[in-house]
């Protein structure tokens, strides 16, 4: 049997313990959903597919000094170096490296520059034909880059005119048709795709865009250039600790310096989402205790308040069910409202977080499992004390309290 | 109706043993009106618990219209004190955040009355206690004397065999102490049975059968019935 009614109308008359609760509830289902979607879309950033081995991949600076040396001819045997190591898989020189939050960016057009045409922004490496085995990216159409095709200078007279772009690259350009072959345009310079990789990150994984990159064959060598080396699974470790050494001995007026994994390098690129991900979840746990702490105590007090009144009610005829019934549709009914009221400020809070942080709009599966979750929490809560309350012995009705 | 065969209470604490109750026997007619007295701490107030099933007895047989109380559970009590007893507290008992309807309603639902004879039961009653003008106050809108005639309605709302009425009397002035007493008595008239533990021998003497409980025993059985014959008789 469920007092809905007479419990109704003795909240009404005694509210500012209901509305507290209310409160609070309210203020718990807003921020737990919000933080709950901002955590999942969080997870799935962390989690989403690169297109790399990234346990394979590792990274490094090279800084020359030495000015009796020509840079272009020192990485050509510097390379070839590195794939004689044992474990090695293969190296390149990069122009930049993905998932590390620095490198370059251009638009590519179908018409050449200042020409109007359909233009979509991607991030793009200088490298030469061993970029696709080194990155260890699967080429899906077309072919590799062959050695005539990279272009090694010292300055820019002579440019690429082939490409492999990314299949997200691809569809951009051209949507609903084969895009292989065809001719784009950096700058004003024309491009022929030649190759189709299934997926590759670029730098930036927070860009709207992060899987648009394209190689291009590219050689400009710099004092300061950037290697990438993939070795076999497990090899990595060993290869690392060798390669400043094996530099080194190829030359040595230079500073071999930030040896990282590419995962090591993603990893320090998205601390921050991380840190904010874990400090959602300590929020939205904190909250949630708090939530279940506040009904746990509001019950409580509830109880020794109605101590006699619990003792009255088994004695005219209360089961012991009746008195937990009492006070689970007691704290239903303030959930109820609770959870109404904060799904009204968890969809306000959410057009905010849109509006001000560019998060996409919450999605109202997060809400009603939030409310779910709110609603089993507090009738949880509420279940211990309301079982201690109808252990009340029914002669405290007659004793005097 | 109701009948105590040697019940004994007695309540345990790590050092001492207290018999509340001791080879405790009673019968109860249909119809009769009774008034429990004895001094403080003799177990009145336990008698009257065990007699409204609130709390169990240690020993001996309880029978409440040839129900054996002692072999009931948890609930078969609850649903037994619903449906054959009528409680009325010294204190009141009433629930502060419902209204006098509402108080009333609370044992009838317990019972599983539909609405619309829990609305007729509960006028009939607000008006057996003069009070049906005053269904949607809250009990602390009330006097002393008026929150027992709600206590009293509640009681009787479920048309109770038994009423189980601890110092009804005892939070009243003498006015309405009477008028309560006068109440009880035209319920009883009415044939409801009444059970009544009270300090004061002035209501006590009004009872046509009274008991003494001291040290939780019945120590005397007194027809007051027979010895108000007997004052007629000699004109007194």
């Amino acid at each position: 049997m469920l007092e809905i009614k007479p419990i109704f109308h003795a909240l009404c008359r005694s509210k500012v313990g209901a509305m507290l609760l209310l409160i609070q509830i309210a203020i718990t289902t807003a921020i737990v959903s919000n933080a709950a979607f901002i955590i999942q879309d969080k997870i799935s950033f962390l989690s989403q597919e690169t297109g790399y081995p990234e346990q394979d991949i590792f990274l490094f600076n090279v800084m020359t000094f030495g000015k009796d040396v020509n840079v272009t001819q020192q990485f050509e045997l510097d390379e070839a170096m590195i794939r004689q190591l044992p474990g090695v898989v293969g190296a390149a020189m990069s122009s930049s490296a993905p998932l590390t939050g620095s490198g370059s960016a251009s638009d590519f057009s179908l018409k050449p520059a200042p020409q109007e045409s359909l233009s979509v922004r991607t991030g793009y490496f200088f490298i030469d034909e061993h970029g696709v085995n080194t990155y260890g990216v699967k080429l899906i159409a077309g072919r590799n880059f062959t050695e005539e095709e990279v272009v090694v200078t010292d300055n820019f007279e002579k440019q690429a005119n082939v490409t492999i772009v990314s299949q997200a690259l691809l569809t951009e350009l051209f949507p609903g048709e084969n895009g292989l072959g065809k001719t784009v345009y950096f700058g004003d310079i024309p491009l022929k795709i030649v190759g189709v990789v299934e997926k590759m990150m670029g730098p930036w994984l927070k860009d709207s865009r992060p899987d648009n990159l394209a190689f291009i064959p590219f050689i400009n060598a710099t004092s300061s250039a950037n290697f990438v080396v993939r070795t076999e699974p497990g090899q990595r470790a060993s290869v690392i600790k060798q390669i400043e050494e094996a530099m080194l001995n190829n030359y040595n007026k230079r500073v071999i310096s930030r040896i990282r994994g590419l995962d090591e390098s993603k990893a320090e690129y998205v601390a921050q989402d991380k840190l904010m991900m874990r400090m959602l979840i300590v929020l939205i746990t904190i909250l949630v205790l708090v939530t279940a702490l506040g009904i746990f105590g509001l019950t409580l007090f509830n109880i020794s308040k109605r101590t006699k009144q619990i003792g009255t009610r088994r004695a005219l005829g209360a089961r012991k069910s009746a008195i937990i019934n009492y006070f689970l549709v007691e704290n239903a009914m303030i959930c109820c409202v609770g959870l109404v009221l904060g799904v009204i400020v968890a969809l306000l809070l959410g057009q905010i977080l849109m509006q001000y942080f560019s998060i996409a709009a919450l999605p109202p599966s997060y809400i009603i499992i939030t409310a779910m979750g709110v609603f089993c929490m507090s009738l949880l809560a509420v279940f211990g004390p309301a079982k201690r309350a109808a252990n009340i012995s029914p002669s405290i009705a007659t004793r005097t309290i | 109706m109701l009948k105590m065969n040697n019940i004994s209470k007695m309540y345990q604490t790590e050092m001492v043993q207290t018999h509340a109750l001791r080879d405790f026997n009673l019968n109860v007619n249909e119809g009769e009106f009774i008034a429990v007295t004895g001094p403080s701490g003799s177990g009145k107030t336990t008698f009257l618990n065990i007699a409204g099933m609130l709390e169990p007895f240690s020993d001996g047989e309880y029978f409440l219209d040839d129900i054996n109380v002692g072999k009931l559970n948890d609930n078969q009590r609850a649903d037994l004190r619903n449906q054959k007893i009528g409680f009325i507290f010294q204190g009141f008992n009433l629930i502060p955040d419902l209204n006098l309807y509402e108080n009333i309603e609370v044992p009838l639902r317990y019972r599983g009355i539909k609405a619309n004879e829990r609305k007729r039961r509960i006028e009939q009653c607000l008006e057996q206690v003069g009070l049906a003008s005053r269904a949607k106050h809250l009990p602390q809108q009330l006097s002393g004397g008026q929150q027992q005639r709600v206590a009293i309605a509640r009681a009787l709302a479920g048309e109770p065999r038994f009423l189980l009425a601890d110092e009804p009397t005892g939070n009243l002035d003498s006015l309405m102490a009477r008028q309560v007493m006068e109440l009880l008595e035209q319920i009883n008239r009415d044939g409801a049975t009444i059970i009544m533990v009270t300090h004061d021998p002035e209501l006590a003497r009004r009872a046509p059968r009274n008991i003494q409980v001291v040290d939780g025993q019945l120590a005397d059985f007194t027809l007051y019935q027979g010895a108000q014959n007997l004052k007629n008789v000699a004109g007194v």
